[in-house]
């Protein structure tokens, strides 16, 4: 087991700078525990892939990545055959072939032959392994990170179903490969679309939402020490108030980290009217929802 | 505690989460690797296996506040008396004379089992017409307050049934343990009357929630569709040609580019074999591109045909960007036109659409019996590549909305959209019954004029 028990999850998480709350760390302690990987869904920003991350540092693995979209497929998720390689050897070793069949008396004896061969072909000098054979045939236990997974089809999602249940990857022409060690799986989605059953049933999940002010607070002291608490305040009161906007895209704590580096950069001491409409660029994404702070943005920064 | 988790699994499936074994057991591994003891924890391993959907975790965060404190805290570990009396009580409910619907689930509720009452109002809640109307008959969501009412009564019954039995009794138990279980009784009946009331799980939000629309098409694009004169009319069909055209245009640039510079080697190879072994030929990966199926629900009355018309229109201009689009067109019952476009030009096909005979425009709108034949007819077109697009303002006419029956084309589907072309502060009042459907579907998007059809259509071709 990586944690002795949800508290330590939640230090180990702390020390690579991610601030859990406890269902997060519980959640991350079960998924550990019993070795089941994890479906993170959330608004995009909200640290989902930055949790993967922390675990890597946390539990000093190698982070493997594998990023969803429509049309991935096995040869770019799991291993392709290098044919090109297979060709080369094939012309080098060609008066080796000969030598092969040379006592054959029939074509089939001379098939026969070379088919008995096939194995050097189809080994595992010639294969080339993508994300997902990596993370199982690592001797190394990793965190592999499945992002995204719901952009990538249905079809992909059914094709993970053995990898999320046994660790395990059946390749034909090898046969089956078991974990060497069982990797610790997250797969995040942004909610696009509803994931199967089948897929969620092998899942653990957790939903991460935008944080409330106390863990935003943290989460940007934590990363930007150097702004002044003053700032840090009357930040994360107008992110609370510029998300209960109605906005296409409601700014997530990556806006708000991006924001307070901007307002370093400015050398902003507090956050005044003119300080949010100058920063805008980097907390709205769309014209319209630009447009809506404007309009209030004396209620944004109205800290009596 | 098995047993309460077991029993808690049980109340989840009632109200409609679906549990499998596989996660109960899952999660009764996971319960003593985090204790009873710290309530937080031992949330999140019921939540993290239970509730793995947005829609499920506001039925959980519901449901485990009645199960683990309503119907458990005001029972402690000291009152085994009023635990025998409640047994006696319950045995009283479940046996009134005359009987009584609805009696032996209240009697188990007062006792601490919520299952079997969970169910009744889940299937309370979805059924599609009131007992005794035949298949034809007029489903209303007065319905609803026609089947609330006989509950209503069999609580009304078990109270005065609770009320007699404390005085029959008050001789028996003693005057501390008869206010504690009429306390008791009080709170029980007061809980099943609150959760009879309730409609949806409070808190739910529809995931996602389109604002307005870039206006890229001045002032035309701005006004709504049932607005347009003649005049504008025509000039936004010429809009709308050069609008499709050029989502076509940059639709096909797109599959192009994605098919493009990968060599298929093993194909390669079987080429060369031709050749001597010499790949004369590059063969490249032909991906056939990726096109969504679109399901289109429209729905025809008035105010919003001006807009669901236009809504065909780009989507039927658009239809080599997609694998298939299927319409059907609906007043209370769905209607598939897809023939229709098949057939026809696009325009053709919506005067023939208002001309067919199959469809029953003196009918009153319902849209749980659409969805309700929808999936008793054409449930099978729906599969997990399909994109659903329902338009319409949601105004059923006091119908029973059946949002269940929404939720499954939602599970089967890719995505479901909903289009309504009425202003959203209208969502929630009269007649409409967008408060049902909106926290069921992937997006919800308010759409009456050009620039907002224009953002829609876009983000779905692109």
């Amino acid at each position: 087991m990586s944690f002795n028990d949800v508290e330590d999850a939640r230090k180990t998480l702390e020390a690579s700078g991610y601030v859990a709350t406890t269902e997060i760390a519980t959640v991350v302690f079960l998924a550990a525990a019993s070795e089941k990987p994890l479906l993170v869904e959330g608004p995009a920003g909200v640290g989902k892939t930055e949790l993967a991350k922390a675990l890597c540092s946390g539990l000093n693995r190698e982070l493997i990545r594998l990023q969803c979209y429509e049309g991935l497929d096995e040869a770019k998720a799991l291993y392709e055959w290098e044919y090109a390689k297979q060709l080369l050897y094939t012309q080098i070793v060609r008066d080796k072939i000969s030598d092969v069949v040379a006592g054959a008396k029939t074509l089939t004896e001379a098939v026969d032959k070379i088919s008995d061969q096939s194995d050097a072909f189809f080994s595992e000098r010639f294969l080339l392994p993508r994300p997902l054979l990596q993370a199982i045939s690592s001797p190394e236990p990793v965190v592999l990170l499945i992002d995204e997974v719901d952009k990538s089809d249905p079809e992909f999602e059914a094709f993970l179903l053995e990898l999320l249940s046994d660790f395990q990857i059946t390749i034909p022409e090898l046969g089956t490969r078991r974990a060497v060690h069982k990797p610790f799986v997250l797969l995040t989605s942004n909610g696009f679309r509803d994931m199967s059953d089948a897929l969620k049933r092998r899942c653990l999940h957790l939903y991460i939402d935008y944080p409330g002010p106390e863990t935003e607070r943290e989460i940007v002291r934590r990363r930007i020490p150097d702004l002044s608490d003053h700032l840090a305040e009357q930040m994360v009161l107008a992110m609370e108030r510029i998300r209960r906007l109605d906005l296409k895209k409601k700014p997530s704590i990556s806006e708000t980290i991006d924001w307070a580096h901007a307002l370093i950069n400015l050398r902003m001491e507090s956050l005044s009217k003119e300080a949010v409409l100058s920063t805008l660029n980097v907390i709205c994404k769309y014209r319209e929802d630009k447009e809506q702070v404007q309009q209030n943005v004396d209620q944004v920064v109205n800290f009596g | 505690m098995e047993t309460i988790i077991l029993k808690f699994a049980a109340s989840a499936r009632a109200t409609g989460m679906r549990i499998s074994t596989a996660e109960v057991l899952t999660c009764l591994e996971m319960v003593p690797h985090v204790g009873i003891l710290d309530e937080a924890q031992f949330k999140t391993v019921l939540r993290s296996n239970f509730a793995k959907s947005r829609l499920e975790q506001a039925r959980f965060d519901h449901l485990y506040p009645l199960f683990f404190h309503e119907l458990r805290e005001d029972l402690d570990a000291g009152s085994m008396e009023i635990a025998d009396h409640l047994e006696t009580l319950r045995r009283e409910i479940s046996e009134v004379d005359p009987p009584m619907q609805a009696m032996t689930a209240l009697a188990e509720f007062v006792s601490g089992e919520p299952q079997a009452y969970l169910t009744m109002l889940q299937e309370m809640r979805s059924e599609g017409q009131t007992q005794g109307d035949g298949p034809g008959g007029k489903g209303s969501n007065l319905g609803g307050l026609v089947r609330r009412l006989p509950i209503l009564r069999s609580i009304q019954r078990a109270r005065e049934t609770a009320m007699a039995f404390l005085d029959d009794n008050w001789r028996d138990i003693h005057w501390e343990t008869r206010k504690e279980l009429k306390q008791h009784l009080e709170r029980r009946l007061a809980t099943a009357q609150r959760m009879l009331a309730e409609n949806n799980p409070p808190g739910l939000i529809p995931l996602e929630k389109k604002g307005p629309a870039p206006g890229l098409h001045g002032e035309l694009g701005d006004i709504p569709f049932a607005n347009l004169s003649p005049g504008e009319i025509v000039r936004l069909r010429d809009v709308i040609a050069k609008l499709t055209r050029k989502l076509r245009d940059m639709s096909t640039r797109r599959y192009a580019a994605r098919s493009r510079g990968v060599p298929d080697i093993k194909r390669t190879l079987r080429a060369a074999t031709r050749t001597q072994g010499i790949p004369l030929q590059l063969k490249y990966r032909e991906k056939p591109p990726r096109k969504g199926r679109i399901v289109v629900f429209c729905d025809v009355s008035g105010s919003v045909w001006s807009s669901a018309k236009f809504m065909l229109t780009v989507l039927y201009a658009l239809q080599d960007c997609f694998d298939r689009v299927k319409s059907f067109v609906f007043v209370d019952e769905p209607i598939n036109v897809t023939h229709f476009f098949d057939d026809f030009e696009i325009d053709r096909a919506l005067a023939e659409i208002l001309d067919c005979p199959d469809i029953n425009y003196a009918a009153s709108t319902d849209y749980g019996r659409m969805l309700r034949l929808f999936k008793t007819r054409h449930l099978d077109i729906i599969n997990k590549k399909t994109t659903v697009i329902m338009i319409g303002d949601g105004r059923s006419n006091y119908c029973n909305p059946e949002e269940d029956r929404l939720e499954m084309i939602r599970d089967r589907s890719r995505r479901l959209l909903w289009i309504n072309p009425e202003n959203e502060k209208f969502w929630h009042s009269g007649d409409c019954e967008m408060a049902a459907y909106e926290p069921l579907c992937n997006e919800v998007r308010h759409v009456e004029n050009l620039n907002q059809l224009a953002a829609f259509i876009r983000e779905i071709v692109l």
